[in-house]
């Protein structure tokens, strides 16, 4: 990746400076920056760990889709390739790889609605943005709620 | 409480004239407890080494001159306290900014940023002082206030991992004074300024790190700027394509 | 060779003032090119650090006048500002103020959406407008993003000037060191605008940034312009331990209240000239009775800090208010001072603020230079005679810059520019200047030893209050530091931003405005307004109802005086 240091041309100006200057440092949560020399793990460290792993997390989206693609081709081409779909997802590897993906989206989801607050507005028309405690306490209670409630739908529990 | 405890501060020199590329100089400093660190490098600048650059004037978290990072993280250095420190301090100049000599960074870029974002109240007809001041509400006030507390420090600049990447990125700072102008009731800029956030290195290079606000001393939240700015962005592109603003400016 | 860039109009200093100038340069002839030289990047300039408010009558005002404010002014100036520059003040102001809300200055709201205002010192009735209390801060980004619209306005952003290019009696630019790459450049125009504010760095302890080194009033002094009451220092009130940063008199104007180490409002139960105004009298008076009662022993000590303070109560205020109109007040009094003002009072103390005197220039700004303006605090109008009344210099950069800035204008029309060649001469005999003076080694000196040393000195004789023979040391001590400063060696050789040697000429700056200051406040044998001196404590209309003046020479700063023009007002004895 090329997150390892800031690309030499980082806010740059339109004009040369009339001097030399040394190139810009990377932010220093950055992995591959220079150790401090007195051994200071930066605070944004794990901040920006958080961020890389919320983009990375795109491979995981990614390959559900590419999977669920799978299935819906199966669909279109008759009984024998569903059923052979649906025995390869009783494969170990397949669940393990839905866990990790479940576990991580729903770490992507409860972060993505820690954020959410600072999207919206002081102001709705007339009404002031609520809290930010009781959006993101809302939202993720919802997400928990909706999710438990579609696995007991789904596994049989209830009707 | 009022000991002086001696401190190692580990400043980052450059002198483009001698040095090749940066290096370190090591300081033994005599700080106080209430000091902050531009405390420490004003001592080392009048008592030990006249030699060291920094930018500095108001000390008091107003004028936005001392941006530096310290043990790695963007600070500003007149306000961040000594004692929240062991015995070795290190401090650099801020990162993701071309270095001039020492401490002090190039800052062409961030002022053509904040120039190319049209950061000033755009009418379709200007208004004499015979009209008086125009009338705002604490509210409407309120509405963008938080975002025209920037005092330019750049240290979301120094945090963010685009304006690493990203040569031509706004950046959090210039983003949050446009969206500042789009919310102020008094301006009708919007759909310039829009088509500017919607252009490459616009707020959709944003990938919502954070980093900027978790680091602003100012409390401004450019990243919350940022993220509204794209919702209106897109709202405004889409009622735009229904029906034509008239209020807007060309 | 030095770099030579030619404009219409040259202005030296980046703050409220010289921004707005430059707009109303600009606006009153769009085809001009005008130079912006500021030493920092102008969103640095000082002006960002005022924090109460700016003085205009409202428009609309039912129990206010421009006649009361005026009044108010020339009471305040102790009756030595010129009334005609007061009037003219007060009937700009409000449109001033008026046009930075239309650029976008957000202004503090009533409940109806018209701009609110607040009580100050001095003033009969509130007409202080405000943004929280960070006018400074929102007056200064309006004014420099306002800037931004105009291409005609050029800015050479971290240039010092170390001097103006005079020829003939006239100006035509000016020699601006390029801090970045240490090479002179000479920046002609003709018309040059000061506005490089004041020189409170010349005080040990001072609410002023490192930038407020009176350049402009030393590069005027230096060319033969006599600088005008520079004896009149303002100390503001109320100046935080140790950093003497400033909390706003618009804590006092929301109700805050001194108290002395007994927890005795003093300005209520003692006599101390301010009548019913008590903490919103005028801020000479207020800072000679927080030091009165420091000297009866009614004052408290610190740990670890220098001298002894009073108190400012803050806390019957209640936190709602405090977080709505202080906001500032509580981050510096929580950051820098340890306190927190909801709970505990700020320990304070008077803290040099502000200089009433500057160049001699009469209302346009001109001074006796052909083509050479200075507005805001670098100059002497005088609106502000012997003592200011706060949240008037915010409104006076505004209405004065403006006002250079059309005459200056008009100036650089109608004139042709002159011959070039003495004035490139001189810039290029500063370049060689700088260059020898880079790294030099002479005797044992250091900037900052010396700077050190002037500190002190004009601490001990232009304090609050001064004595004679302490003035007269002064005088003594600055002259010996003059000599001392031919002997200062420097230690850094490079040219890439040296601020060393930014550094060691501010410092020279620094004497010649204190040579001035020192020099003035011995000749003034009467306490009027700031000037409090202990072997004349009253004042004499009689011998010296005039304006000081100090000009330059080789032998030493001269004396001279001229007249106050007085106007409707008479002046009486200054109660309140």
């Amino acid at each position: 990746m090329s997150h390892a240091r800031p690309r030499v041309d980082a806010m740059k100006s339109a004009r040369p400076g009339p001097t030399r200057t040394a190139p810009p440092r990377p932010p220093d949560g950055f992995p591959g920056a220079r150790a401090s020399a007195v051994g200071a793990v930066p605070p944004g460290r794990e901040k920006l760990r958080s961020y890389l792993a919320f983009g990375f997390g795109g491979f995981f989206l990614m390959s559900v889709s590419l999977l669920v693609l799978r299935a819906v081709w199966a669909l279109g081409n008759g009984e024998a390739a569903w059923s052979r779909v649906q025995a390869s997802l009783q494969n170990p590897i397949y669940v393990i790889f839905h866990a990790l993906a479940f576990v991580w989206l729903s770490w992507f989801v409860l972060r993505l609605f820690r954020l959410f607050p600072a999207t919206q507005p002081r102001r709705i028309g007339p009404l002031r943005r609520p809290p930010d405690a009781v959006l993101v306490g809302g939202l993720s209670a919802a997400f928990v709620g909706v999710t438990l409630a579609l696995a007991a739908i789904l596994s049989g529990a209830l009707g | 409480m009022a000991e002086t405890q001696t401190k190692t501060i580990v400043v980052t020199r450059f002198d483009p004239d001698r040095d090749e590329a940066p290096r370190q100089q090591r300081y033994e400093v005599p700080v106080e407890p209430d000091w902050k660190i531009l405390d420490a490098l004003n001592y080392i600048k009048d008592e030990v080494d006249p030699t060291l650059s920094h930018r500095w004037s108001c000390r008091m978290a107003v004028c936005g001159s001392c941006g530096m990072n310290v043990n790695g993280e963007p600070k500003l250095t007149c306000k961040d306290p000594v004692t929240g420190y062991g015995d070795v301090i290190e401090v650099a100049p801020l990162a993701n900014f071309p270095v001039i000599r020492d401490l002090v960074t190039e800052m062409e870029g961030f002022m053509e940023r904040l120039q190319k974002v049209k950061p000033f109240i755009l009418r379709a007809k200007e208004l004499a002082v015979e009209a008086g001041p125009t009338r705002q509400s604490p509210a409407e006030l309120d509405d963008y206030r938080q975002f025209s507390m920037c005092i330019n420090c750049m240290l979301c600049y120094a945090a963010c991992p685009v304006v690493a990447n990203e040569p031509d990125f706004l950046g959090p700072a210039a983003i949050a004074l446009g969206h500042r102008y789009n919310l102020d009731t008094r301006d009708q800029g919007q759909g310039e300024r829009n088509e500017i956030f919607r252009d490459d290195g616009g707020i959709f290079s944003c990938s919502f790190a954070n980093e900027c606000s978790r680091v602003c001393p100012k409390h401004v939240d450019p990243a919350g700027a940022i993220q509204q700015a794209k919702l209106r962005n897109v709202i405004d592109w889409v009622t735009g394509l229904v029906r034509r603003r008239e209020e807007g400016v060309r | 060779m030095v770099d030579v860039v030619r404009h219409d109009v040259v202005i030296v200093g980046g703050g409220g003032a010289g921004l707005r100038a430059a707009i109303a340069a600009v606006e009153a002839d769009p085809t001009l090119s005008v130079a912006l030289v500021s030493k920092v990047y102008p969103m640095r300039s000082h002006t960002v650090s005022a924090e109460g408010g700016a003085a205009a009558v409202p428009p609309g005002a039912v129990d206010d006048s421009l006649e009361k404010h005026a009044y108010d002014t020339v009471k305040g100036s102790d009756f030595l500002g010129d009334q005609p520059v007061i009037q003219y003040f007060v009937e700009e102001a409000p449109k001033e103020l008026i046009r930075l809300e239309h650029w976008g200055c957000p202004w503090s709201r009533n409940a109806d959406g018209t701009v609110a205002t607040r009580p100050f010192g001095g003033m009969q009735t509130p007409r202080t407008w405000y943004a929280t209390d960070k006018v400074g801060f929102h007056m200064l980004h309006t004014l420099f993003q306002h800037s931004l619209r105009f291409p005609g306005i050029v800015r050479y952003d971290e240039h010092f000037v170390t001097k103006l290019l005079v020829d003939g009696g006239r100006c035509g630019g000016v020699a601006a060191l390029d801090v970045r790459t240490g090479e002179m450049r000479a920046v002609l125009g003709r018309a040059v605008i000061l506005t490089t504010g004041g020189a409170g760095k010349v005080w040990p302890f001072t609410t002023n940034g490192n930038i407020k080194t009176g350049d402009g009033m030393a590069l005027a002094y230096r060319e033969g312009v006599p600088l005008e009451d520079m004896e009149f220092v303002q100390y503001h009130p109320t100046g935080l331990p140790g950093t003497g940063i400033l909390i706003t008199e618009a804590a006092r104007g929301e109700g805050g209240t001194l108290l002395n180490s007994e927890g005795e409002r003093f300005l209520t139960t003692r006599d101390y000239g301010v009548g019913t105004k008590a903490e919103l009298g005028p801020r000479d008076m207020i800072s000679r009775a927080i030091l009165q009662e420091i000297e009866a022993g009614r004052g408290i000590s610190l740990p670890g800090k220098l001298g002894q303070y009073v108190q400012l109560d803050l806390r019957h205020l209640g936190r709602g208010k405090l977080e709505a109109r202080l906001p500032f007040v509580l981050e510096l009094s929580r950051t820098y001072a340890g306190v927190d003002p909801v709970e505990q009072p700020i320990p304070i103390r008077p803290v040099l603020h502000y200089m009433m005197g500057g160049v001699d220039v009469d209302i346009d700004g001109l001074t006796a230079i052909g083509g050479l303006y200075a507005a805001g605090e670098v100059a002497c109008v005088s609106l502000n005679g012997a003592n200011r009344l706060g949240s008037n210099s915010l409104t006076e950069c505004l209405v004065f810059g403006a006002r250079a800035g059309v005459h200056a204008s008009r100036l650089a029309k109608d004139t042709s520019a002159g011959g070039e060649a003495p004035l490139l001469e001189q810039a290029q005999a500063e370049g060689a200047r700088l260059d020898g003076l880079r790294g030099r080694k002479r005797g044992g000196e250091t900037v900052s030893g010396v700077r050190h040393a002037l500190n002190q000195a004009m601490e001990a004789g232009t304090g609050v209050y001064r004595e004679q023979a302490a003035m007269q040391k002064a005088v003594a001590d600055v002259a010996e530091l003059s000599r001392r400063y031919d002997d200062v060696s420097l230690s850094d050789t490079s040219k890439v931003f040296n601020t060393e040697l930014t550094a060691m000429l501010e410092l020279r700056n620094l004497l010649d405005v204190a040579e001035a200051v020192a020099t003035a406040a011995v000749n003034r044998k009467e306490s009027r307004g700031a000037h409090a001196c202990r072997d004349f404590p009253k004042r004499n209309d009689q011998d010296y109802l005039h304006h000081s003046l100090v000009s330059w020479s080789p032998s030493g700063p001269r004396f001279s005086t001229k007249p106050v023009a007085l106007g409707v007002w008479v002046p009486e004895e200054r109660k309140y």
